[in-house]
């Protein structure tokens, strides 16, 4: 399992030059009081995992990985893990970075707004890796470019019809009971996401062919 | 003697091809040349062996197991190079020796950076820098360095030029005499066969036509080179299959010794794996 996590983070290490840049200009702009980017950084872990899958089908690793010991779900598990750990490691980094940020530009950390802007962002982070991964292991990596974007499409253009006819904010005035629990909500939610899309990953690739 | 592999009635169909119920076994510690021409059906037998492709009915037992069922460990056991599949490019072969350290419990960093040392292949070095020739020598490296038990080998010489291919050959023969390893190798490269290899399976158009020993194959079959009129002479079960070329008949006999009890024809030469392939694929019965 190790092994394939490693070569999954050695596919991608040319991407960790690129995301330390991102981290300096987001740091630069939010000490400028410009535009805040932190959301870009964690979404970036996923862009650049889905980039490791056009270098695998390249040379066709899924199907050498087969021939490795427990290779066919050895191969789908290090995906998850290892994007899910990078998106992690790059929120807590970005988390501590909006806190000096805050307090240089405010003298005081505005902890609530930070921690549920995270909060969201490795939400939508998880929820295009858990819509991606199965589909990219179905259809093959290019076919879910066009998928991703058929999919963002489909719902900017249904949240737009939405928010123009229908007021949701009667309809969800009876779930406003549970803004407080929208935190642990986010994470279970998140938790059941992942396993669910994991394990769809798992079978469709434990009956490929190649 | 034990079977390191054993394949029984393998069959899976395509569209276009088919394997038809292929089997053959390999013996521990010997090295099996599996040959046909392209398309014939050597990679999909191979898939089928490491669970690369899944439909198919039949049983193949590696070690005497289930390849499916104890997929996880026989794979410790096995070492592959495959047709144009290998890790990503971007790759050295120093990531690799972090990876297969993760995965195979005997992964021996020292072997592997020996064999890197041997064919002068840098470790910082990226695969899409190598050669083909030498992709080849860091996938064969790669294949031979956790002591395997059995190698399954498809074209691993191809791409190669002769001093290179002799030289993996080498290799392959010094693993047989030292680690009791197993060898099934396909290839197109008969020559190399015909020196190191202990059986023959030869596949043609999805089928087996035969897996022998090579002693039995090159001492047994022969050549005969003959006119039509001798030709017509032979009893039909006496030989395989024939070619008429412009002057004279080469027919292809499974028993010289018996054949020259029974004719009188003078000429039968010594059979190469080339010949019999061709005759095999290209004759008329």
């Amino acid at each position: 399992m190790i092994g394939f996590i490693k070569k999954d983070l050695a596919v991608i290490k040319s991407n960790f030059k690129l995301l330390g840049v991102l981290i300096v200009i987001y740091t630069i702009m939010g000490l400028m009081g410009k535009m805040d980017i932190s959301f870009i950084l964690p979404f970036m872990c996923v862009m650049i995992m889905i980039s490791s899958f056009s270098y695998d089908n390249y040379n066709k690793w899924d199907a050498y990985s087969i021939s490795l010991p427990n290779g066919r779900k050895n191969s789908v598990k290090s995906k998850y893990i290892t994007t899910i750990l990078m998106t992690f490691i790059v929120t807590i980094i970005t988390t501590i970075l909006s806190f000096i940020i805050s307090y240089v530009n405010i003298q005081s950390i505005n902890y609530e707004q930070i921690l549920v802007t995270m909060f969201g962002t490795v939400f939508g982070t998880l929820l295009v890796l858990t819509i991606m991964y199965p589909i990219i292991y179905k259809f093959g990596v290019e076919k879910a470019r066009i998928c991703i974007f058929l999919l963002v499409f489909g719902i900017v253009i249904i949240g737009s019809l939405l928010a123009n006819y229908i007021d949701l904010s009667n309809i969800l005035k009876p779930l406003s009971f549970l803004e407080d629990y929208l935190i642990i909500i986010l994470i279970v939610v998140a938790i059941i996401m992942v396993y669910v899309s994991y394990k769809t990953s798992e079978k469709i690739f434990s009956k490929k062919e190649f | 003697m034990e079977n390191i592999l054993e394949i029984k009635n393998l069959c899976k169909k395509y569209d276009n091809f088919e394997l038809k119920n292929i089997s053959f076994t390999l013996p521990k510690g010997m090295i099996m040349g599996f040959i046909g021409e392209n398309g014939a059906g050597k990679t999909t037998t191979i898939k089928a062996i490491l669970d690369i492709i899944k439909s198919y009915s039949g049983e193949i037992k590696i070690f005497g197991l289930d390849n499916r069922e104890y997929d996880k460990e026989i794979k410790q056991d096995i070492g592959v190079v495959l047709d144009d599949m290998f890790f990503p490019e971007i790759l050295t072969p120093n990531d690799i020796n972090n990876t297969m350290k993760g995965i195979y419990k005997n992964w021996d960093t020292k072997m592997f950076n020996d064999y890197l040392k041997k064919f002068s292949l840098l470790p910082n070095k990226q695969i899409k820098t190598f050669s083909k020739g030498m992709r080849k020598k860091l996938e064969i490296a790669t294949s031979l360095s956790h002591h395997p038990k059995l190698l399954i080998l498809d074209e691993p010489t191809s791409g190669l030029d002769p001093v290179a291919r002799a030289e993996i050959i080498q290799i392959f023969q010094n693993i047989l005499e030292k680690d009791e390893c197993s060898i099934l190798l396909s290839s197109h490269i008969t020559t190399d066969l015909e020196h190191i290899a202990d059986y023959i399976t030869f596949i043609n158009n999805g089928e087996i036509v035969l897996s022998k020993t090579t002693n039995e194959l090159l001492d047994k079959y022969g050549i005969v080179k003959c006119t039509e009129k001798e030709f017509k002479g032979i009893d039909k079960k006496d030989y395989i299959k024939y070619k008429k070329l412009k002057y004279e008949y080469e027919v292809l006999i499974p028993n010289k010794k018996e054949f020259k009890t029974k004719y009188s024809i003078s000429v039968i030469d010594k059979i190469t794996l080339d010949e019999l392939m061709v005759l095999m694929i290209k004759g008329e019965e």
